[in-house]
């Protein structure tokens, strides 16, 4: 009877597994065989062994675009995590207008990041863009600088507009682990005398691990595979200052470089991986605490 | 309980076969069977009377006008149907056209790399055709390594500044042939007109500083080696003759100017995130008195603001190096090719004899704004103020054309970048000429 059932469970897996082989499995095992190959997109490729990777690593713009993406991703993921988690608590309270404000917060989630990449760069260009604009009519225009052209803070304004469109989403993940805690804890704690901060860090945060664990994988692989915002803002410049691995993908693939490019995304994907397993085995650890 | 898990087994099972056949096209194929053999002889007998000829373009200015001639193609007679296909990116798209061995018949995208690893048919027999072109723009189309032709190219392009005429006759200021009277002249449009920016550069734009490299310090290189030599020099990237890294050398000298225009504000401020659409704007509202560009921007120009055509003036590029002078770029656009794998070549050939006849080049020069490179083709492809301008630049300057044997792994765009970082304070001039020494060379490998 058992084995039946689990003789049934596995033909029912099939579609999915399927699916799963067609779309990940094959490519990745085509992605590695290409890596290894010197194929521009067109002509017969040859098989050039690891080149394509001690390349890689010889490549000052490569290790240069490592660094602009391991930024990015410093910066983003912790500010996106802490800033969705002060917008969880304050939604997680009563106050007039909740739902408003946590719709206008949510808002710039659902619109494509290209668009809003566009948005932000007719707001920022110096001398046109409507913040110059309101500055001057304010009589504060010296405090206006060409930001997105800038080296020193191209790279802020890239990392404070990306924690501006998905604050809302790490938010609204926040916001369900927060519902989730059962409030009689709370209402023993505060009878037992526990202050505000003492209750976040021995109840909320640690009933909330679940979420931070989703939270702070999802917005690592996001930040560190990011593309759009980059392409639409400051299109990896000024030069290549703001240039990420993912956008360097895209230049070598139509730079007739086709398989040292999938080269650089196998070696994009073990750049994802490590941190989402040590932070998937830093939050799991806590769980258990 | 049991049948509810028959049924889902069932479904499971329809979902998985309907997945399966869906993707087995071969399969497929053999399964149609009776209706299938029935209708081959038909086809085969169809097939050999219609032929479907594919057109790809990434001229997102002339498809209609190309739909149109397409027509008139296909209504004059019934043995060729030819359909358009338009990909904004087609550059790249043919990439995975010709790795999928889905080449399209004719093409308008052109690469010397594709041209090296013959995907391209031929036409060099055409004689017909060449006799009808300009004898620069057969040289233009001539593949300097095998000496054959592999496209045809039906338009010149010209770039250069364009200036307000206008601000320039108001300044009493006259086109500069140096590089010193063209500081000179934007030092008086900054001192009496402060609100006008002198030279408006759209910075944010790669390929447009790419372009400043290719018509600059390029240009020089191909004014002083010769059209040939200066193609044979980049692909054999003989340092020697190219000289990029050279402290005194053109890169460097070009880079050195360029930094010395910003410090003194001749350029905008806002060089590395204007866009082309700040700088249409800036120019034909007055609030611009120079841009560097092609022809391919007078459209926009015009249609932003239709009042600015007798204020378009046209100059070339100065000379900036000692011993050298203006140069203008003056090259090949629209260029048509016919893959080599085509089945159909007769056919193609006939479509493009159709396309070229003079009637439809005539329509087609008007509308692009771009001078027909066809001897018999009379068009008033821009109004005549601007014309007049061009004529008189291109007949005044050294014409160059583009660079199309740069190397594989270090486009246009690439150089641009390298300008953006240069604006933004990474590299001083002599600097700037040995990191572009370096990503030239790395280019080739």
């Amino acid at each position: 009877m058992e084995k039946n059932k689990i003789g049934l469970h596995t033909f029912m897996a099939l579609p999915a597994f399927a699916l799963f082989s067609v779309f990940f499995i094959y490519p990745l095992i085509k992605g590695i065989g290409m890596s290894l190959t010197d194929w521009d997109g067109m002509s017969k490729a040859s098989f050039i062994g690891l080149d394509n990777f001690r390349q890689f690593f010889g490549d000052e713009r490569a290790i240069n675009n490592i660094r602009t993406t391991v930024l990015f991703a410093l910066g983003s993921a912790p500010l996106l995590n802490l800033v969705g988690l002060i917008y969880a608590l304050l939604m997680n309270s009563r106050f007039k207008g909740k739902g408003l404000a946590r719709m206008i917060i949510y808002l710039p989630a659902i619109i494509s990041p290209l668009i809003m990449g566009y948005i932000w760069y007719l707001l920022l260009q110096p001398g046109r863009g409507f913040i110059y604009h309101f500055l001057e009519q304010m009589g504060k225009s010296s405090w206006f600088g060409n930001w997105l052209g800038s080296y020193g803070t191209a790279m802020l304004v890239l990392i404070l507009v990306n924690v501006w469109q998905y604050a809302g989403m790490t938010m609204v993940i926040y916001l369900a682990g927060l519902q989730a805690i059962p409030e009689e804890l709370y209402e023993a704690a505060k009878v037992d005398g526990a202050t505000f901060p003492k209750r976040l860090f021995y109840i909320t945060l640690p009933m909330l691990m679940p979420a931070i664990r989703i939270n702070v994988v999802t917005n690592i692989i996001g930040s560190l595979s990011v593309f759009d915002i980059v392409m639409s803002l400051t299109s990896g410049g000024p030069g290549y200052a703001t240039e990420t691995l993912s956008i360097y993908i895209m230049r070598m693939s139509y730079g007739a470089r086709t398989g040292y490019s999938t080269a650089v995304a196998i070696i994009m994907f073990f750049i994802i991986l490590i941190p989402v397993l040590v932070s998937m085995w830093l939050t799991r650890v806590k769980s258990l605490d | 309980m049991k049948l509810k898990k028959i049924l889902i087994a069932l479904l499971v099972g329809t979902l998985l076969v309907g997945m399966l056949t869906s993707c087995s096209k071969g399969e497929n194929n053999q399964a149609s069977s009776d209706i299938g053999q029935e209708n081959q002889g038909t086809k085969k007998e169809e097939k050999k009377e219609t032929v479907r000829l594919k057109f790809f373009t990434g001229k997102i200015e002339t498809i209609d006008l190309m739909n149109e001639i397409i027509n008139d193609f296909n209504q004059s007679q019934n043995r060729i149907i030819v359909e358009q296909e338009y990909q904004k990116d087609a550059s790249n798209i043919i990439k995975i056209k010709f790795a999928a061995d889905q080449a399209p018949d004719i093409m308008t995208t052109y690469e010397q790399g594709f041209a090296d690893q013959g995907k391209y048919l031929d036409l060099s027999d055409q004689s017909d055709l060449w006799n009808r072109l300009t004898p620069a723009m057969k040289e233009a189309c001539t593949d300097i390594k095998t000496g054959k032709q592999y496209r045809i190219a039906t338009n010149m392009t010209m770039a250069g500044f364009f200036y307000n005429k206008e601000l320039f006759n108001d300044l009493g200021l006259d086109v500069a042939t140096t590089w010193e009277e063209f500081e000179k002249n934007l030092e008086t449009i900054k001192s009496e007109r402060p609100d006008i920016t002198p030279w408006f550069i759209f910075g944010s734009e790669a390929w447009h500083l790419g372009h400043l490299i290719e018509f600059i310090p390029h240009g020089y290189i191909k004014q002083t080696l010769g059209a040939v030599e200066a193609k044979k020099a980049m692909l054999d990237n003989d340092h020697s003759k190219l000289n990029f890294g050279a402290a005194d050398g053109p890169m460097a000298q070009f880079a050195g100017k360029m930094l010395d225009l910003l410090q003194k504000g001749y350029i905008n401020e806002d060089v590395l995130t204007a866009t082309n659409d700040n700088c249409v704007q800036d120019f034909v509202n007055g609030r611009a008195a120079m841009l560097s560009n092609g022809m391919w921007i007078l459209s926009s120009l015009l249609e932003a603001n239709p009042e600015m055509e007798d204020k378009i003036g046209f100059a070339p590029y100065p000379s900036y190096m000692p011993n050298s002078s203006p140069v203008v770029l003056s090259a090949e656009d629209s260029g048509y090719s016919i893959s080599a794998t085509t089945e159909y070549k007769e056919e193609a050939i006939e479509f493009l004899n159709f396309l070229f006849s003079a009637e439809n080049q005539k329509k087609y020069s008007e509308l692009s704004k771009a001078p027909s490179a066809f001897t018999d083709v009379d068009a008033d492809w821009a109004p005549e103020n601007i014309v007049n301008e061009v004529s008189y630049a291109v007949a005044n300057a050294v014409n160059i054309g583009f660079t199309n044997e740069k190397p594989a792994g270090f486009s246009g765009d690439d150089a641009g970048r390298m300008v953006q970082e240069l604006l933004a304070g990474k590299y001083n001039a002599e600097e700037f000429a040995i990191a572009y020494e370096n990503a030239w060379d790395s280019g080739m490998n």
